[in-house]
């Protein structure tokens, strides 16, 4: 049951964020209804300026709010080193891991023909023009491990192998704390394929 | 529909909400089947490295209730057809096969139908997850893929009077009516697609040939870009637009230096479809 026309309003706009259903939004609405001004003014005013203020990085095209990006301008990682990534989220998954300290370039998703995207739907032209450039020795390709993640990481190793620049891929293998006997056989055959000495 | 378990393979995966995924789903007993696999992105271990593109699984799925989409319950990986990942020429013949059905392939049908399309469909993903492909068997494989989803043009006889098509050179190709006209049926009629009678043998060949085996058929050039221009118009006609993939797999093929350009595809392009 619905109490008025603003609450409705604001149930109806959070319902459309992922992870939200009617449920919690409804929750959420009540919370903010009963929340101190100054907090219900802080989060309004964060999420106008977002939109405003956040920006494509120039050279690696992640989100920020400079361009170049922190991470573009940081004079202590491998000017050398690139990782390939599909979204900016990736990229945060492997800032998180504090495993990787050269520099990336986000393409934006990877080919899904289906959809009708292609290499001229993803940044492969900036990232071939960045090697090009040549201070690239390493790409790491760091496409999701699907289907769709590993053609495009195929395709742009094609493009990128007449620049000489070694070419890697991310590793397949089992996630840390999975179960062998729940894993599909494609996994645990890539696990015994690319099995390392101790 | 209650509990249904099936042999399935995916032809299309889309991303829903946060954590979910629907399928698009080719059965052989009933035909397409859309469905939900409901926390597909997040867990590990359910569905874990089974919801990819091109997948054959053994499925159990929960019939629709009320408005709500029928359920993935259980996957279980059978076939993977890995060379289509790792080469993006495969993987885009792949795709382009795969976007053909989930838009003609119909959903329910009769029983032996639906089984020889699954057939077909398992059949050419493992053909072209076998070898490079190139432009011959592209054309032939979409020509059969039109024949497995029961439009199979007329190749042989007219169209019309039902006699066959005779003669050595030039016929007319009749494309919203399926296949060739002869002479007298023809007269007064436009916009018919010219085609050489060798053409539409070698296209026949192609239907008949064991799959296994269509690499060993060859056509020209001329004849080649004639059997090209048939069946795209064809599947142009059929599909009521041009497939999403088609661009990227055309693209990849011209990259590879084994397709005309779509100015030479043009160029001999003398009569506007019928």
């Amino acid at each position: 049951m619905r109490s008025s026309p603003p609450i409705d309003r604001l149930v109806e706009s959070l319902k459309r964020l992922p992870g939200i259903g009617e449920k919690t939004a409804t929750r959420l609405a009540f919370y903010l209804v009963g929340a101190a001004d100054n907090q219900v003014q802080a989060l309004a005013n964060a999420i106008g300026r977002l939109k405003q203020e956040i920006v494509l990085c120039e050279r690696c095209f992640d989100l920020t709010d400079h361009s170049p990006c922190q991470i573009c301008l940081d004079p202590k990682r491998e000017p050398g080193l690139l990782c390939v990534v599909e979204e900016p989220a990736d990229l945060a998954a492997i800032e998180k891991s504090a495993s990787f300290r050269g520099h990336y370039h986000v393409l934006g998703g990877a080919f899904a023909p289906i959809d009708g995207v292609g290499p001229d739907e993803l940044r492969v032209r900036e990232l071939l023009e960045r090697v090009r450039g040549g201070e690239i020795q390493e790409v790491v390709l760091a496409t999701n491990p699907n289907t769709e993640g590993d053609a495009t990481a195929h395709y742009l190793a094609d493009q990128l192998r007449e620049s000489g620049v070694k070419l890697s891929r991310i590793a397949y293998g089992m996630p840390l704390g999975g179960d062998l006997e729940y894993a599909d056989h494609v996994t645990v055959g890539l696990c015994i394929e690319n099995r390392r000495g101790l | 529909m209650a509990t249904l378990r099936s042999e399935a393979l995916i032809l299309r995966s889309v991303d829903f909400g946060e954590s979910d995924r629907i399928l698009h789903l080719l059965l052989p007993d009933q035909g397409r089947l859309t469905v939900i696999a409901k926390g597909a992105r997040r867990s590990l271990k359910r569905f874990s490295g089974t919801l990819d593109l091109f997948n054959h699984l053994s499925v159990q799925v929960e019939g629709r209730r009320r408005n709500s989409m029928a359920r993935l319950e259980q996957a279980r990986l059978i076939r993977g057809f890995a060379p289509l990942r790792v080469d993006p020429m495969r993987f885009a013949l792949g795709c382009y096969l795969l976007e053909l059905l989930d838009r003609l392939a119909p959903e329910g049908g009769v029983r032996a139908d639906m089984q020889q399309l699954f057939s077909f469909a398992l059949d050419a993903l493992q053909w072209v997850a076998a070898r490079p492909p190139d432009l011959t068997q592209r054309t032939i494989l979409e020509l059969r893929a039109l024949d497995a989803l029961g439009l199979r043009p007329e190749l042989r006889d007219c169209v019309r009077c039902k006699r066959e098509v005779v003669g050595e050179g030039e016929q007319v190709f009749h494309v919203a009516e399926g296949g060739p006209l002869c002479g007298t049926c023809a007269v007064s009629l436009e916009g018919l697609l010219s085609v050489h009678v060798g053409t539409l043998r070698a296209l026949q060949q192609g239907l008949s040939l064991d799959l296994g085996v269509i690499d060993r058929l060859s056509m020209g050039p001329s004849a080649l870009a004639e059997a090209r221009r048939l069946v795209t118009r064809l599947q142009h006609f059929h599909v009521g637009m041009t497939l999403q993939s088609e661009r990227f797999l055309d693209r990849l093929f011209r990259e590879s230096g084994i397709s005309p350009s779509p100015a030479e595809t043009l160029s001999s392009d003398r009569f506007p479809v019928a």
